[in-house]
């Protein structure tokens, strides 16, 4: 195993949570479709129907999971540059020989990618197993509703999306935490919040203008609007346009690669993260005094 | 040959600080070296500009490298302990030395084991359940097993009880130490470390005051307990510090004639801790 493998080995010893917290929310979950209470509104359902129900069933188990995901990543971002400066483990780490800038990028790597893939795993095995439970608790209709391999594979590619696109447009924030956390003394969780609100209500109390809140509002809620397909007829009739009266939707459909691809947004953003990141490992090499 | 440590009106500022005034120092290969200063006399920056984890001004080159630019390839070839057992609490035992096995190229995973086995140190524990001298023993095992060229210790055993400490230095000089090291150590306790030190570098204020060999010592100090009679005559001989103990005048002298002083008393060499608080404090007067 290379050094990266070890570091990256050395933030889930550290962190355990990363697994811990999706495997008790997996199971909590995995515990209300074992004794709650099963509703099934429609008995007679057509095979439409029936991916549909299964389609809203992963998708509502994926958005709790990463709705967890992406609290827990800010919190791990924002301490993982801060956490051995706090203990002064920092000095046993740097007696080694890992450059700082590996250091820093296999943080951004667990935080952005590598977390999410383990809740994207947490998600997959809850609904498998969830909808083993209540195939075998509810009648057969809604059974075999759960069992739809198109369903799962949509899944599969709206998380594969999501944690690409999420990893990519939330950069800036990445970077604006990851820095915080290497140059913050104390109260990271105050410092992260701070100077932009600060800088929101300067902004607003002395020019009347509210650039600053667009710009933050439009990054933290932005995501779903540029790299999904928010035409409408898209979430009720599907890409063929026909009202059929369903809601069968595929994912590709949902998803808007080519606008988030090819939106100047997404790599300015991308570009600030990347000034942020080098200003953490800047800091990183240089920040002498714990 | 070149000197293992080569530094060169080393400054370091911390705002309008001086934590490092100019200093100038050589460490050859093969030397036990104890660099000893008050608190705040600019140890640890030195320590710290050494191992590459600050930047400073002045020209300074380790091992041939420069550190600040270059640690990462210089802690393939030195390595260090700082000043407090700064081991992470939710470490395991068989983890730290997995990791540092995976890591470091000159690790040798035998040595660490066989450090931690004249311990009650089992692999399963976490750096949390271990007391502070527990910690700084695993500490000490896993950079004792690194086949490093130089070796640096700022108060390496700090928070250890007496016979964990002599245990620790005998293991250092007897296990560790042959002619292919260098050791750089700091502490407080100097009498401890006088013993196993083949030169020392006091620093005080930023600045280095006395860069010797203990052979030179020998030849360059001398401390004599003057009999009352005879101390205006001793005293024109300029010494650089009095010390008065027990009813009885000590001087110090630098460079003086050795059969001169014989004549005020009692001759001897001064021990280091001596010397140190003779050269701090004569050095203010």
């Amino acid at each position: 195993m290379n050094t990266s493998t070890w570091l990256i080995r050395r933030e889930f010893w550290e962190n355990r949570a990363i697994w811990v917290i999706p495997a008790v929310f997996g199971a909590l979950l995995i515990l209300a479709a074992l004794f709650g209470q099963v509703s099934i509104p429609k008995l007679t359902a057509s095979p439409a129907e029936m991916h549909e129900a299964a389609g809203a069933f992963q998708v509502i188990i994926g958005v709790m999971f990463y709705a967890v995901m992406a609290v827990y990543a800010t919190w791990y971002l924002l301490d993982c540059l801060y956490a051995d400066r706090r203990d002064r483990s920092i000095l046993f780490w740097k007696s080694l020989p890992i450059s700082d800038v590996r250091t820093v990028l296999i943080k951004l790597l667990v935080g952005m990618i590598l977390i999410p893939l383990v809740y994207f795993a947490a998600a997959d095995a809850t609904a498998l197993i969830g909808a083993f439970i209540l195939s075998i608790r509810a009648r057969a209709s809604l059974g075999s509703a759960l069992w739809q391999a198109d369903a799962w594979w949509d899944i599969q590619l709206l998380w594969v999306y999501s944690i690409a696109t999420t990893a990519i447009w939330y950069l800036p924030i990445a970077g604006w935490l990851m820095l915080v956390s290497a140059w913050a003394k104390r109260a990271v969780m105050l410092w992260s919040v701070l100077p932009p609100l600060v800088a929101y209500i300067f902004e607003r109390v002395f020019f009347g203008t509210h650039v600053i809140g667009h710009t933050l509002t439009r990054r933290l809620m932005g995501l779903p609007l540029v790299a999904f397909n928010n035409a409408k007829h898209v979430w009720t009739q599907g890409s063929s346009g026909v009202d059929n009266g369903s809601l069968a939707i595929r994912a590709w459909d949902l998803i808007n690669p080519s606008g988030f691809f090819t939106s100047a947004e997404t790599w300015i953003g991308a570009a600030v993260g990347i000034v942020l990141i080098v200003g953490a490992i800047q800091l990183r090499m240089r920040r002498s005094e714990i | 040959m070149a000197p293992l440590i080569e530094a060169k009106d080393l400054t370091k500022k911390y705002g309008a600080h001086v934590a490092l005034d100019r200093a100038n120092l050589n460490v050859e290969a093969g030397r036990i070296v104890g660099l000893i200063g008050p608190n705040g006399a600019g140890k640890t920056s030195a320590l710290r500009a050494i191992l590459g984890l600050t930047n400073y001004e002045g020209q300074l080159t380790v091992l041939g490298r420069e550190p600040f630019r270059d640690r990462t390839a210089l802690m393939n070839e030195c390595c260090f302990i700082a000043d407090v057992a700064v081991l992470p609490s939710w470490l395991r035992v068989d983890q730290a030395i997995d990791f540092v096995a995976g890591v470091h190229p000159r690790f040798r995973r035998d040595r660490a084991h066989g450090f931690l086995a004249k311990t009650q140190i089992t692999g399963k524990r976490r750096m949390r359940e271990l007391s502070k001298g527990m910690k700084t023993q695993v500490h000490l095992a896993l950079t004792m097993a690194i086949d490093a060229k130089l070796l640096v210790l700022d108060e390496p055993t700090l928070g250890l009880d007496i016979l964990a400490r002599r245990a620790f230095y005998d293991a250092l000089v007897n296990d560790y130490m042959d002619e292919t090291r260098t050791i750089l150590i700091t502490t407080h306790q100097v009498e401890e470390v006088e013993n196993l030190l083949t030169d020392i570098i006091f620093i005080d204020r930023g600045r280095i005051v006395l860069d010797t060999s203990l052979e030179d010592v020998a030849t360059r100090f001398s401390a004599v307990a003057v009999r009352a009679d005879r101390l205006d005559a001793a005293r024109a001989e300029k010494p650089f510090y009095e010390r008065h103990i027990l009813g009885k005048m000590v001087l110090y002298f630098e460079n003086a004639d050795a059969g001169k002083l014989a004549a005020f008393g009692d001759l001897h060499t001064p021990s280091v801790s001596d010397l140190f608080v003779a050269k701090l404090s004569g050095g203010a007067a």
